[in-house]
C-alpha cells in the first residue's frame, strides 16, 4: 500500500496544473468540484494507507522514492509513521471539507477556478512538508507551504490591506525561516546528513548539549515564524483578508501547525536540550495567554478567531515545549476540528451578512441561521473545553502533564489555566454578539441559511468537535499508543497518574471554563448600551486589548520605518539604483528617458568608475596594510 | 637558438572553428547576401562542429588521465590548456551560445544586413571567453578576455536606433576597459613580484619559495580580483550591470551575461585556487568579503526594482556573490556546478524577457508580467520554475548549486559567510516572488504574446534543465567533479 503513498501528495498536485492550465475553460462551479475530488481522494488514500497504524502493531516505513542526493541523505523520500498519518488524515480531512465548504462561498468570484489552483497546491506543499522523510524535504514544503499560502492570503490583490497582509505574512515568515534555514545548516554540519533516521538515532552521540541547544533554539525561530508565536505572530491576524476558506485551511488547520509539527517531529534533538524546549514551553505559554487577552476585545469575528488561533497554538507550543509531545498534537488535531469549524461558521455569517464582519452589526442571527448558530455552538463549547467535547480532553492533557513536570512548569500551568478561563470567556463572547440579542443589522441586509454544500461541512466538523477528544481520554489512550512509534527517542510527559489527580485537575480547568464561559454569556446577554458600559469599565486596558498591545505601531517604528529609510539610502544614495526612476514609478521613467540618456552619459560613468575604484582600493589597502 | 611552438590544432579547434565560422558569416555575407537563414546555418554548424571538437578533447583529456600524463594536456609551449576544467568551461560557454543565438534569433534576423554582424560578434566573444579558460598564461588570459569583451561591447550596442543601447554600449565599454587596465596592471604586478606569467609556474614558484616582501604580488593580487570581479559583476564593481542588462538588446543580454560570468569566473578559479592556491590565507578573506557584500547588495536592491531586466542584473550580482562563496569553498566542482545551472537560468529568464517584453525593447516592466499566468499559463509556469530554480528552491537545479557551495565553504571554515548567504537567499526569495505573483494574481486583459518558436525551445530547454538537474543532478555533478584543473 505504501508503494503508492506519493499519490497523496500527486493527486492535489495534478489538480493544480491541471486547473492551472484547464481552469478557465473548466469555470465554475466544476473546478471547484475537480480539486475537491483530488483532495477527497487523498485522504480516502491516506486513511486506507494508515489503517494498518490505526489497527496496531505496524511499522513505521520510509519509501524511497527517488535517490536525490545520498550522499547528503536528501532523497526523495516520505516517511509513513504514526505521526504523518495523523497530520496527513488531518490535513486532506479538514481541507475536503473546506474545499467543498469554498465551492459555495467563493460562488460568483472572477477567478473561482484560480482560487482552487492554489488551493490544491497549497494542499500538496502541506502534504509535502508532513510526509518528508528527510529535513531536505521538510524544507521543501516549507518553502512552498509559505509561497501558496501568499497566493492565497493575497487572493484579493485588489484589496490594498489583502496585498499588504500578504506581504507582511510573507516578510515575518522570512524571519522564521532563517532561523530554520541556519538551523538545517547546523543539523548538516553535525551529522553530515538531512535523513531523519540518520539524524534522531545518533542526535545524543553526536549533538552536545550547546549545540543541540542552538539548533533547538533555532528551530523554535522558524516555528514561530510559521505558528504564529511571540514575537512573530503579527502577520496571522493580518493574513484574515484572505477568504475565509483559506483562514479555516491556513491560519486555523493546517499550515499554523507546521511549527509544532516541526518540534514533534525534531523531538529527539529537543530532548537533549532542555533549555530549548523549556524556551518553547515559555514561548508557549506566554502566546497563548498574550493573544487570549486581545481576543477578548476585538470586534471583527475573525480577528476574535485569529487571535483564539495564536492563543491556541501557544497551548501546543506548550506542551511539545514540556515533552508532553502526544497532547501537543492531540489538541493539534481537535483544534484543527473545531477552529476550522469556527471559521467556516464565520464564514457562513459573513456570507450572510453581506461581508460584514463587525459583531457589533449583528446580533439576533441564531433565527435566521439556525445550522450555522448550533454547529459553531458545538465549536465555542468545544474550544472552551466543556466536557466532553474534544478541546476538554485535548487541553486538560496539556495541563495535566505541564502541571506533573513541576517547577517553572508549574508556573505555566497556572497561565495555562487563566487563558482557559478567558478563552472561555471571549468565545461566549463571541457566540452571543453574533447569534442573540436584538439584531443590529440595518434593513437591508437580509441574512440567510447557506447552501447545504456549506453546512454540510459544518455540520461534520462540529460532529467531530463532539467526539474527536474521545481519541484520547485519561481513560482509554488510543491516540497515545497510536503516536507512541513515532516518539521512540523521547521520554513523553504524561497527566498525574490515579483518578484523583485526574479528578482534581479537570475539575479546575472545568469550574475555569464555566467562570469564564458563564460571565462572558450573562455579559452580552443583554441590551447593546449594557455590555458596552461593560466593556468601557476595563478602560484604559479594554482600548489596548482592542489594538492589539499596539504592537504593530511598536514594530513599524522600531523595525519598518528604519528598515525602509535603510532601503531608500541604499538605492537612493549608495547604489543609483534610481537613475532611471525605476523605484519611483515606470511609467514617468519612459517619459522621462531621452533627456535621462544624456545625463546618464555624462555624469553617471564616472561615478560608476569611482565607485570601482573605491573598492579597488579598499582591497589594495587591506591587502598591504592589513598583513 | 629560437625553438618553434609546438603546436596542438586539437587543443584551440573548437577556438579555431568558431572564428572561422564568424569570418565565413561576414565574407558570405558581403560576398552573396543570402537570406538570414542562411547565415544562420552557418553559424550553427560551426557550433556544431565546436561542440564536436570539445567532445574530441574531452576524449583526450581521459586518455591523458588513464595513461597518468598530464603533460599532454599542456599546449602552445605552456600557454594553452587543455584540463577537464576548460573542457567544462567550453561546453558550458558553447551551450549559453547556442541557447543565446536561439533566443536571439527573430532580433538577429530583424537587424536585416547587420544581423550577420551580430552573429560573428557572437562566435567572437565566445571564441575570446573560451581562449580565457584554457588559458595557462595571463597574457594569454588577458587576450582572452578582450578579445570577447570587445565583441561584447559591440553587441551591447546594436540597437542603434534606440539611445539606451548605445548608452549601454558605451558604459559598459568605459567601465569595462578600465576593469581590464586594473586587470592587466594586476598581472603586470604579479609578474614583477614572481618572474612568472604561467599558472601552473606561478603555483610552482610559491610551492618552492617563501617570498619576503610580497607587497607588489598583493597589490597584484588585489587589482586582478577588482578586475575580474567587474566581469562577474560582483559588487562593488556591479554598478554597469543593472544598466547594460536593460539597455543591451533584450534578445542578446541573456548571453552577454552568461558567457561574461562563465569565463569571469573560470579566470577566478584558475588564477586564485591554482595560481595562488599557496596564498590563500591573503586573498580569501577578500573574496570572501566580495561574496558578502554581493550578496546582500544584489539581494536587497533587486527588491526594490521595478524592471525585470534590473532585478535579473541584481540577482546577478547576488549570484555572482554565492559563486564567490564556492570560490571560498575552493572545490571547482560547486564553482563550475553552479555556473552551468545558472547560465541556463538565466538565458531562459531572458528568453522569457524577450517573448513578453520584445527583443529589441529598453523596458521590461513588472507590469508587463500582470496576468501572464491568465494569457500564457505555459510561458508563466516556465518563468516560476525558473525563477524558483534561481531562488532556490530543492527539487531545483538552483538548490543543489547552492547548497554545494554553502557547505564547501563551511567546511573551509567561512561559517559566517554562509550564515550571510543563507539571509540572501531568504531575502532572494521575495523579489522572485514578486514576479511570480504578480504573473499570477493580476489580470490585464492583453493578448498573449505570439512566441517565436526558436525562443520556445530554450524556455523549454531551460525549465527542463532545471528540474531535471535539481532531481537527477548525479550526472551533471559527477561531469563537474572530474572536470579539474591541472
Amino acid at each position: 500500500m505504501t508503494d503508492f503513498l506519493w499519490l497523496i501528495i500527486a493527486l492535489p498536485l495534478a489538480g493544480a496544473v491541471l486547473l492551472h492550465f484547464l481552469g478557465r475553460f473548466v469555470g465554475e462551479p466544476l473546478s471547484g468540484w475537480l480539486a475537491s475530488l483530488a483532495s477527497t481522494s487523498a485522504f480516502v488514500f491516506a486513511l486506507v494507507a494508515a489503517w494498518p497504524f490505526i489497527q496496531g502493531g505496524e511499522h513505521s516505513t520510509t519509501v524511497l522514492l527517488w535517490e536525490w542526493m545520498p550522499a547528503i541523505g536528501a532523497n526523495l523520500e516520505l516517511l509513513w509513521d504514526p505521526l504523518a498519518a495523523l497530520m496527513v488524515l488531518v490535513v486532506t480531512g479538514v481541507g475536503s471539507l473546506i474545499h467543498f465548504f469554498a465551492i459555495g462561498y467563493m460562488h460568483g468570484d472572477d477567478r473561482f477556478d484560480r482560487f482552487f489552483t492554489s488551493l490544491n497546491l497549497f494542499m500538496a506543499s502541506m502534504l509535502t512538508l508532513v510526509l518528508a522523510g528527510n529535513y531536505a524535504m521538510l524544507f521543501l514544503g516549507w518553502e512552498l507551504v509559505g509561497l501558496s499560502s501568499y497566493l492565497l492570503i493575497g487572493f484579493w490583490f485588489t484589496r490594498p490591506s489583502a496585498a499588504a497582509a500578504a506581504k507582511k505574512a510573507f516578510v515575518v515568515n522570512r524571519i522564521g525561516d532563517f532561523g530554520f534555514m541556519i538551523a538545517l545548516m547546523l543539523v548538516f554540519a553535525s551529522f553530515g546528513t538531512l535523513s531523519y533516521a540518520g539524524i534522531f538515532e545518533r542526535a545524543d552521540e553526536v549533538l552536545g548539549v550547546g549545540m543541540a541547544t542552538a539548533i533547538g533554539l533555532l528551530m523554535l525561530v522558524g516555528a514561530a515564524g510559521k505558528s504564529a508565536q511571540v514575537p512573530l505572530y503579527v502577520w496571522l491576524p493580518d493574513a484574515m483578508e484572505g477568504p475565509t476558506p483559506v483562514s479555516a485551511l491556513i491560519h486555523a488547520a493546517t499550515m499554523v501547525t507546521a511549527g509544532v509539527y516541526l518540534i514533534a517531529r525534531s523531538s529527539a534533538i529537543f530532548e537533549i536540550a532542555p533549555i530549548a524546549s523549556t524556551t518553547v514551553a515559555t514561548v508557549g505559554a506566554i502566546t497563548a495567554l498574550w493573544a487570549a487577552t486581545i481576543a477578548l476585545a476585538q470586534r471583527d469575528i475573525k480577528k476574535v478567531l485569529a487571535y483564539s488561533t495564536i492563543s491556541q497554538l501557544g497551548y501546543m507550543f506548550l506542551a511539545v515545549g514540556a515533552g508532553a509531545y502526544v497532547a501537543g498534537v492531540f489538541h493539534l488535531m481537535t483544534h484543527a476540528f473545531f477552529k476550522a469549524l469556527l471559521f467556516l461558521g464565520a464564514g457562513s455569517v459573513i456570507h450572510a451578512m453581506s461581508d460584514e464582519q463587525d459583531m457589533h452589526k449583528m446580533g439576533g442571527l441564531l433565527k435566521k441561521m439556525p445550522t450555522t448558530a448550533i454547529t459553531m455552538g458545538v465549536g465555542t463549547l468545544a474550544i472552551a473545553g466543556i466536557p466532553p467535547l474534544a478541546g476538554f480532553w485535548s487541553k486538560d492533557e496539556i495541563l495535566g502533564s505541564v502541571f506533573a513536570r513541576g517547577g517553572w512548569f508549574s508556573a505555566l500551568w497556572i497561565v495555562g489555566l487563566v487563558t482557559a478561563l478567558i478563552t472561555a470567556f471571549y468565545m461566549a463572547r463571541q457566540w452571543v454578539l453574533v447569534f442573540l440579542g436584538e439584531p443590529r443589522w440595518s434593513q437591508d441586509t437580509s441574512p440567510h441559511e447557506a447552501p447545504r454544500v456549506m453546512t454540510i461541512p459544518l455540520i461534520i466538523l462540529a460532529g467531530l468537535s463532539v467526539v474527536g477528544g474521545l481519541l484520547n481520554t485519561p481513560f482509554a489512550l488510543r491516540l497515545e499508543r497510536f503516536l507512541e512509534p513515532s516518539f521512540e527517542y523521547v521520554t513523553l510527559q504524561n497527566p498525574p497518574e490515579g483518578l484523583a489527580m485526574f479528578a482534581v485537575l479537570a475539575g479546575l480547568s472545568v469550574m475555569a471554563s464555566l467562570v469564564g464561559g458563564g460571565f462572558g454569556y450573562v455579559s452580552y446577554n443583554r441590551p447593546k448600551q449594557r455590555w458596552l458600559d461593560f466593556e468601557d469599565g476595563f478602560e484604559p486596558l479594554w482600548g489596548t486589548w482592542e489594538q492589539a498591545y499596539r504592537v504593530d505601531d511598536l514594530y513599524g517604528a522600531a523595525i519598518v520605518a528604519p528598515g525602509k529609510k535603510a532601503a531608500e539610502v541604499a538605492a537612493f544614495g549608495v547604489d543609483l539604483a534610481i537613475i532611471d526612476g525605476a523605484v519611483n514609478g515606470v511609467g514617468s521613467a519612459v517619459r522621462r528617458l531621452g533627456e535621462l540618456a544624456r545625463s546618464l552619459q555624462t555624469g553617471y560613468v564616472r561615478n560608476y568608475g569611482v565607485l570601482f575604484l573605491g573598492g579597488a582600493l579598499v582591497i589594495v589597502i587591506w591587502l598591504v596594510v592589513g598583513r | 637558438m629560437i625553438t618553434p611552438p609546438e603546436v596542438s590544432w586539437i587543443a584551440i579547434a573548437p577556438d579555431l572553428i568558431l572564428a572561422l565560422g564568424a569570418a565565413v558569416v561576414l565574407l558570405v555575407e558581403v560576398q552573396w547576401k543570402p537570406a538570414a537563414r542562411v547565415l544562420g546555418l552557418v553559424t550553427a554548424f560551426s557550433l556544431v562542429l565546436a561542440v564536436g571538437a570539445t567532445l574530441l578533447q574531452k576524449l583526450a583529456v581521459e586518455d591523458a588521465m588513464l595513461a597518468a600524463d598530464p603533460e599532454r594536456l599542456v599546449a602552445f609551449s605552456g600557454m594553452i590548456l587543455m584540463d577537464g576544467f576548460a573542457v567544462f568551461s567550453r561546453f558550458a560557454l558553447l551551450g549559453a551560445t547556442v541557447l543565446g543565438v536561439l533566443t536571439g534569433w527573430r532580433y538577429i534576423e530583424g537587424l536585416g544586413r547587420r544581423g550577420a554582424e551580430a552573429l560573428a560578434l557572437i562566435m567572437l566573444a565566445t571564441v575570446g571567453f573560451s581562449i580565457m579558460v584554457a588559458s595557462n598564461n595571463l597574457v594569454m588570459m588577458f587576450l582572452g578576455l578582450e578579445v570577447g569583451s570587445i565583441a561584447l561591447y559591440v553587441l551591447a550596442g546594436m540597437s542603434r536606433e534606440r539611445p539606451e543601447s548605445d548608452e549601454a554600449a558605451i558604459k559598459y565599454f568605459l567601465l569595462g576597459s578600465f576593469a581590464s587596465a586594473f586587470f592587466v596592471y594586476g598581472v603586470a604586478l604579479i609578474y614583477a613580484g614572481t618572474g612568472k606569467l604561467a599558472i601552473l609556474d606561478i603555483r610552482a614558484f610559491f610551492d618552492q619559495f617563501i617570498v619576503t616582501s610580497p607587497t607588489v604580488i598583493y597589490i597584484g593580487i588585489g587589482l586582478v580580483i577588482a578586475g575580474l570581479g567587474f566581469k562577474v559583476s560582483a559588487a562593488p564593481f556591479h554598478s554597469w550591470a543593472p544598466d547594460v542588462y536593460q539597455g543591451a538588446p533584450a534578445g542578446v543580454v541573456g548571453y552577454m551575461a552568461a558567457v561574461a560570468k562563465i569565463a569571469g569566473f573560470a579566470a577566478m578559479a584558475r588564477i586564485l585556487l591554482t595560481a595562488l592556491g599557496d596564498l590563500d590565507s591573503i586573498w580569501l578573506p577578500i573574496v570572501a568579503a566580495l561574496a558578502a557584500l554581493s550578496m546582500f547588495v544584489g539581494s536587497t536592491l533587486a527588491l526594490v526594482q521595478g524592471d525585470v531586466r534590473r532585478m535579473l542584473a541584481y540577482s546577478g550580482v547576488a549570484h555572482a556573490g554565492f559563486i564567490m562563496t564556492g570560490v571560498v569553498g575552493g572545490e571547482t566542482q560547486g564553482i563550475l556546478f553552479y555556473l552551468a545551472v545558472y547560465a541556463v537560468q538565466l538565458l531562459g529568464a531572458f528568453a522569457v524577457v524577450v517573448a513578453v517584453s520584445g527583443a529589441s525593447g529598453a523596458r521590461s516592466s513588472i507590469d508587463d508580467y500582470r496576468g501572464l499566468a491568465r494569457r500564457s499559463p505555459g510561458l508563466a509556469g516556465s518563468f516560476t520554475v525558473l525563477l524558483l530554480g534561481m531562488a532556490g528552491l530543492p527539487l531545483t537545479s538552483g538548490f543543489i548549486a547552492k547548497f554545494g557551495v554553502f557547505t564547501d565553504a563551511w567546511n573551509s571554515g567561512y561559517e559566517w559567510l554562509v550564515v550571510v548567504a543563507v539571509l540572501a537567499s531568504v531575502i532572494a526569495f521575495a523579489f522572485y516572488l514578486r514576479i511570480i505573483v504578480a504573473m499570477y494574481m493580476d489580470e490585464a486583459e492583453e493578448e498573449a504574446p505570439a512566441l517565436v518558436p526558436t525562443v520556445r525551445w530554450v524556455v523549454g530547454l531551460a525549465v527542463v534543465a532545471t528540474i531535471a538537474w535539481g532531481i537527477f543532478p548525479g550526472s551533471l555533478l559527477d561531469l563537474a567533479a572530474n572536470a579539474l584543473a591541472l
